[in-house]
């Protein structure tokens, strides 16, 4: 039996039993064939001794049961890590940040415990799925959207709590910043609410999120303060139409231009939907399917242009493109709502990049919704349409990495700035690095503007079962997590391999942020016994043992 | 708790989902799963050995056409069979899930892709995957892999020696042209999903 760090065999039975005390026999899982689905099917770090497996895993039915499985690891010094579906593949999977630590697997608590659709939010406990609150809504026939992240049979309350993001409007695009209350269990195993919910009986736990006194919620996203048993989420009401307008530019530096203008639009909240920047180019579908003709055949020449081993020339590429008629950027934004505010939309859009020269506009067919099931079944992506699905895994064109089969991926996502020159240097960065490893990326990759006021720039890298293969790609992201901390850009969210490498690089003032968030964990989990190395908020214990 | 309405929505979505009752022929049954030519790999714990018990439903991956294709060849046998498409999109895990919580083995031909996921789906309703083997998709005429999915749905084939071993040995992939037979069996004694709660 594998056993907890720094925790005796005795402990540890006596610790199990309690546990099982708590949630029954059989929902204590301690056999091997139980506890390998409890590895990350994704990590970077497979079969390697580094690898983070659990000890056990536990799996309570409600919050009062949380709270007793934390008063037992406390008293046996066990480190818990709770998780929600687990399937955050990518990002961790089910596995624990620390190898042997319990997890506590949260997915029997799968409560949709409050909905209001009058108000437009939800509270959910961890184990409800973006498939289980969709078809929730659907089955009771509310007027309420949500926003899914690319795979949907994740946790609506893990995914916030990771830092996910989704594809619908901007307010509820970042879901941690759609959410609205938080209930905790502590690692002093006392439960706690925040904001509104402080108060007994509260009735706007989910309509006023700064409660009274400091906002305390963000300290539960991205680290190991506590296990969060509910949450709550403001919903996006359904709405009455949708479509997608194509903006093209003809030169590659219209970017500049391009994004400022966007950027305005989005700040003035006339664009809230998402907006996805493409290259013609490169024969992208999301401009092709807007386009009055069949797509175009990809020009021999810009063909070759793009497969340079010496990188894409973009002045070539440029006049490639204009030989072949074809504009050099596509800009395709997703609107929502009633038909004549889209349009409205879409004219404030055109007349605000009439400024660059050439641009050229195309307003697809603002559709009724919800849409007809076979036109759903049409429709390739479904996320912009707060549909979940799974089909992100029958997409992906990497299966093969040096010689080795690809069985997942991770992402490198650095934040950068929102402006078109930062987007050309970082294509051009990552592209000089994808180069140099060969990696199977596309030769232009292209910024997202999920988040509102800056890029993200997430570049997907192959996880195979060599550690070979695996530790070179480890040293690929260590070179992209340097490169980017030099030139200002930090990650948002990484897998727990790089949890320290990322948060080295938040160092400002001599790791300022990180010392104060090891502060608090002193404070509130002086045993260490919650989640310990999770986002790289580590516990005096583990911070002593390093010395 | 869960309320009355929203099950039947769910049992009438599961009818939809089971698109056809075939019948299985005995000869299906006793069918020879010892050759293996023309496969591009084959699992080595599959093969004729002592039957596991009787199968409850096939399932088959909708996003290409072979296994369509087998599904009608069983349909021209003898037992009686649900046979359900998988659909990994909202409207399915209702289904799926219906299957795995009345399922104790269930057989499935799919790409990678949908394998990795419908695995880890069955996870966490208890079940793991026992068998499997692997074709090119691309690869017409070869009635090996009929054979095998023949001896799957009869149940003449042990179980893997450790699922592990299974799970680590296939890519999760679609763009690779593979084809996948297996078998999934419910073997924990608990499962950690459970039908969704309303409160």
């Amino acid at each position: 039996m594998k056993l907890p760090p720094n925790v005796s065999k005795a402990d540890f039975a006596a610790a199990l039993k309690a546990f099982a005390g708590i949630v029954g026999d059989q929902w204590l899982f301690t056999s091997d064939e139980d506890l390998e689905l409890y590895r990350d099917s994704y990590s970077i770090l497979w079969g390697e001794t580094d690898e983070r497996t659990a000890s056990a895993a536990v799996a309570p039915d409600n919050a009062d049961q949380v709270v007793e499985l934390v008063k037992v690891a406390n008293r046996y010094r066990i480190p818990i890590y709770p998780i929600s579906a687990g399937k955050n593949l990518g990002y961790g999977g089910a596995a624990p940040a620390l190898a042997g630590s319990v997890v506590l697997d949260l997915k029997r608590m799968n409560r949709i415990v409050e909905i209001d659709e009058r108000n437009g939010y939800v509270v959910v406990e961890p184990g409800v799925s973006y498939f289980d609150l969709y078809n929730y809504i659907q089955e009771k026939g509310l007027k309420l959207w949500i926003d899914v992240p690319s795979p949907g049979w994740g946790s609506v309350l893990g995914n916030a709590l990771d830092g996910g993001v989704g594809v619908t409007l901007a307010p509820y695009r970042n879901h941690f910043d759609a959410q609205c209350g938080i209930e905790v269990v502590l690692p002093n195993g006392r439960m706690m609410r925040t904001g509104m919910g402080a108060l007994p009986g509260a009735k706007t736990w989910q309509q006023f999120r700064p409660g009274f006194g400091p906002r305390i919620d963000g300290l539960f996203k991205q680290s190991n303060y506590g296990v969060v048993t509910k949450m709550g989420f403001w919903l996006m009401p359904a709405p009455e139409s949708f479509a997608t307008g194509v903006v093209t530019v003809p030169m590659f530096r219209d970017i500049i231009p391009l994004v400022d203008i966007v950027g305005r639009l989005e700040q003035s909240k006339i664009v809230q939907g998402l907006w996805t920047l493409s290259s013609p180019t490169t024969g992208t579908p999301g401009f092709a399917a807007h386009e009055a003709g069949p797509s175009k055949p990809q020009d021999a020449k810009i063909l070759a242009i793009l497969n340079d081993p010496g990188g894409v020339d973009m002045g070539k590429l440029e006049a490639a493109a204009k030989s072949s008629g074809l504009p050099f950027w596509a800009c395709d934004f997703n609107f929502y709502g009633p038909k004549k505010l889209i349009k409205a939309q879409w004219d404030c859009v055109r007349d605000a990049m009439r400024e660059i020269p050439g641009a050229r506009f195309k307003l697809g067919e603002i559709r009724r919704l919800p849409l007809p099931p076979e036109e759903l079944a049409k429709t390739r992506d479904l996320g912009p349409l707060g549909i979940p699905t799974l089909k992100t895994f029958d997409l992906g064109p990497m299966f093969s990495y040096e010689g080795e089969d690809v069985v997942g991926h991770i992402f490198f996502s650095p934040v950068i700035p929102r402006t078109g020159e930062a987007a050309i240097e970082a294509m051009e960065v990552f592209a000089a690095v994808a180069r140099k490893y060969k990696l199977p990326c596309p030769p232009l990759q292209f910024p997202s503007s999920i988040f509102e006021r800056a890029f993200l720039f997430a570049i997907g890298l192959p996880v195979t079962r060599s550690a070979v293969v695996n530790a070179k790609i480890r040293a690929i992201v260590s070179e992209l997590v340097a490169i980017s901390a030099e030139r200002g850009w930090g990650e948002y969210r990484t897998a727990p391999a790089f949890y320290d490498l990322v948060m080295g690089v938040y160092s400002y003032n001599d790791n300022a942020l990180r010392d104060f968030l090891e502060t608090i964990k002193d404070a509130v989990d002086p045993n260490g016994i919650m989640s310990p190395g999770r986002y790289a908020i580590r516990s005096r214990h583990s911070r002593d043992a390093d010395v | 708790m869960r309320d009355e309405a929203a099950l039947h929505t769910v049992s009438e979505r599961h009818a939809q989902m089971v698109t056809r009752r075939v019948v299985i022929g005995a000869g299906l049954a006793s069918a020879s799963v010892a050759c293996a030519a023309g496969f591009s790999a084959y699992s080595p714990t599959m093969g004729p050995g002592r039957k596991t018990g009787p199968i409850d439903a096939l399932l088959i991956d909708e996003t290409t056409e072979p296994p369509r294709q087998m599904a009608a060849l069983v349909k021209e046998a003898g037992w009686t069979l649900p046979v359900v498409s998988i659909r990994l999109d909202a409207s399915g895990q209702a289904g799926l899930a219906r299957i795995f919580d009345t399922s104790h083995a269930i057989v499935g031909i799919s790409s990678g892709a949908t394998l990795f996921c419908l695995e880890r789906i069955a996870w966490d309703h208890g079940f793991r995957l026992t068998g499997r083997s692997q074709r090119c998709a691309n690869d017409p005429g070869d009635d090996t892999f009929q054979q095998d999915v023949t001896a799957l749905l009869s149940g003449s084939h042990p179980p893997a020696a450790s699922p592990s071993e299974l799970t680590r040995a296939y890519r999760p992939s679609r763009a690779d042209g593979m084809l996948h037979a297996w078998v999934m069996r419910k073997s924990a004694s608990s499962y950690v999903c459970r039908r969704r709660r309303d409160v």
